[in-house]
């Protein structure tokens, strides 16, 4: 589904990713895991081609997007994004945020798009009630809750998660990461950059370390709770309150 | 007949330079909006030349009096080049570039304070910069522009009146025909304030409707 081969990108004298390489299969789900600074917000950007990179390529769907004739806004259609700010668009409410993507990129007839918005709004668990209000007027869950429907509205074939739970307080982190794991169990395949521990071990079948714009180690979560090989795995894995593994 | 009454027997003729003022004032915001707007999407997203060349047409309409402008360009650079405006257009068009650097920064300070990430979010979704600009960007700019755009509304009307300089029949030319006329000049200037305020509130009040009509719950400024 996607590979990602030896990117770099930095910025001035900071190299923000230096040489990562990893692939994702369909349906499967991936966490990144790492101090900040580390590259892991600038390595999802790359994927969705928000930010270009100096070097190196990435395929999906064995298709290299990083090539310099790829449609950008085509493969961004593709790749749904879900910021660490929920980001919002406050002039319009819920139904318009999910729908504008569906009316104006890919110009689906506006009952149509309806149709998708409320399916997709369900699958979130936004209550019908909210359908109709402003940004402004739901909670921070909800509005993180909506911004992944207005990913997910645009059926993209893999979903980028920015540390989407890290600008809430636990009780809604905990509704987002709910939803998250849902679509995850449903076979979206999804990359997301948390500081989870917890989530990362449940939702993951590999989690990824980052450092230093690289990829430092890499684990499935059953090997990482028998014998974390790595610093880095067991400072996060403590951090994360997760001392089982020291027994 | 009294020196009021003679007085109220002008008052249609001062009246009928409000259309001239409104003409003004219509033309001047018009083509102020359509040059403030892409001033301001080219001062926050343009390239460093085209920020250059925006800065200066900035400078020289902020900086230089409206009635140097007015000479300037009505017996000055038009003559030079042999374009023939009458003063009625020439006042528009100066209002207008004046005003559309005035409205270049009430946009840009709109754009600037919607978050930066709802432009990356709705280029996420697959829409090229110009739609995310078009559709995300800009409705919120515009609404959160609205008080601001009032302030410049009241700001031409009254510049409208240095029009008279080119003898553009508006309010203020008309009621010095009048104070020659009548040889009275506290009433008809005051009438012409009158006016003057009469118009500021009435546009305003409009602005105001639209304002309201247009709110977003909780979106900054508005």
């Amino acid at each position: 589904m996607l590979k990602v081969e030896d990117l770099y990108k930095s910025y001035g004298n900071v190299n923000a990713l230096n040489g990562v390489t990893f692939s994702l299969g369909k349906g499967e789900t991936k966490v990144i895991v790492g101090p900040s600074g580390a590259g892991k917000s600038t390595l999802l950007k790359c994927i969705n081609l928000l930010i270009k990179p100096d070097r190196g390529r990435i395929f999906l769907e064995g298709e290299e997007i990083t090539n310099p004739s790829t449609n950008e806004n085509k493969v961004r259609q593709k790749i749904g994004f879900v910021f660490q700010e929920f980001n919002l668009f406050n002039h319009l409410t819920v139904l318009g945020n999910v729908m504008i993507g569906l009316t104006k990129v890919k110009r689906i007839p506006k009952e149509e798009a309806l149709e998708k918005a409320r399916e997709v709004l369900n699958m979130v668990h936004i209550r019908e009630d909210l359908w109709n209000r402003y940004p402004s007027q739901i909670s921070g869950g909800e509005k993180q809750r909506v911004a992944i429907a207005r990913a997910l509205a645009m059926e993209p074939v893999l979903m980028l998660y920015d540390e989407p739970t890290s600008a809430l307080d636990p009780q809604l982190a905990d509704e987002v990461l709910q939803v998250i794991k849902e679509l995850s169990s449903m076979g979206m395949t999804s990359l997301i950059v948390t500081h989870e521990m917890n989530f990362a071990l449940e939702v993951a079948d590999e989690i990824l370390f980052m450092s230093d714009g690289r990829i430092v180690h890499t684990g499935s979560p059953t090997e990482l709770l028998s014998s974390p090989k790595h610093d880095l795995a067991v400072r996060f894995l403590r951090l994360g309150g997760i001392n089982g593994f020291l027994d | 007949m009294t020196s009021y009454s003679f007085f109220f027997s002008y008052i249609p003729f001062i009246v009928e330079g409000a259309l001239w003022t409104i003409c003004l004032v219509g033309g001047g915001l018009g083509l102020g909006f359509l040059i403030g707007v892409p001033a301001a999407l080219s001062q926050v997203y343009g390239g460093r030349k085209l920020k250059c060349m925006v800065e200066f047409y900035l400078r020289f309409f902020r900086e230089v009096p409206l009635l140097v402008q007015l000479f300037l360009f009505y017996w000055g650079l038009f003559p030079s080049i042999g374009l023939k405006l009458d003063p009625l257009r020439t006042s528009i068009l100066v209002l207008g570039l004046r005003s559309g650097a005035y409205q270049s920064q009430i946009f840009r300070s709109a754009i600037e304070s919607i978050e930066k990430g709802q432009l990356l979010a709705a280029m996420s979704i697959g829409m090229s910069r110009s739609q995310a600009l078009l559709y995300v960007i800009l409705p919120q700019a515009f609404r959160i522009s609205i008080p601001g755009w009032a302030n410049e509304y009241a700001v031409i009307l009254k510049d409208s009146a240095i029009c008279f300089s080119l003898g553009v029949m508006e309010i203020l030319t008309r009621t010095r025909y009048v104070t020659i006329a009548t040889g009275m000049a506290l009433l008809p200037y005051l009438f012409a304030g009158i006016l003057f305020i009469l118009l500021t509130n009435f546009g305003t009040g409009i602005l105001n409707m639209i304002y309201k009509k247009f709110r977003i719950p909780g979106l900054i400024g508005v």
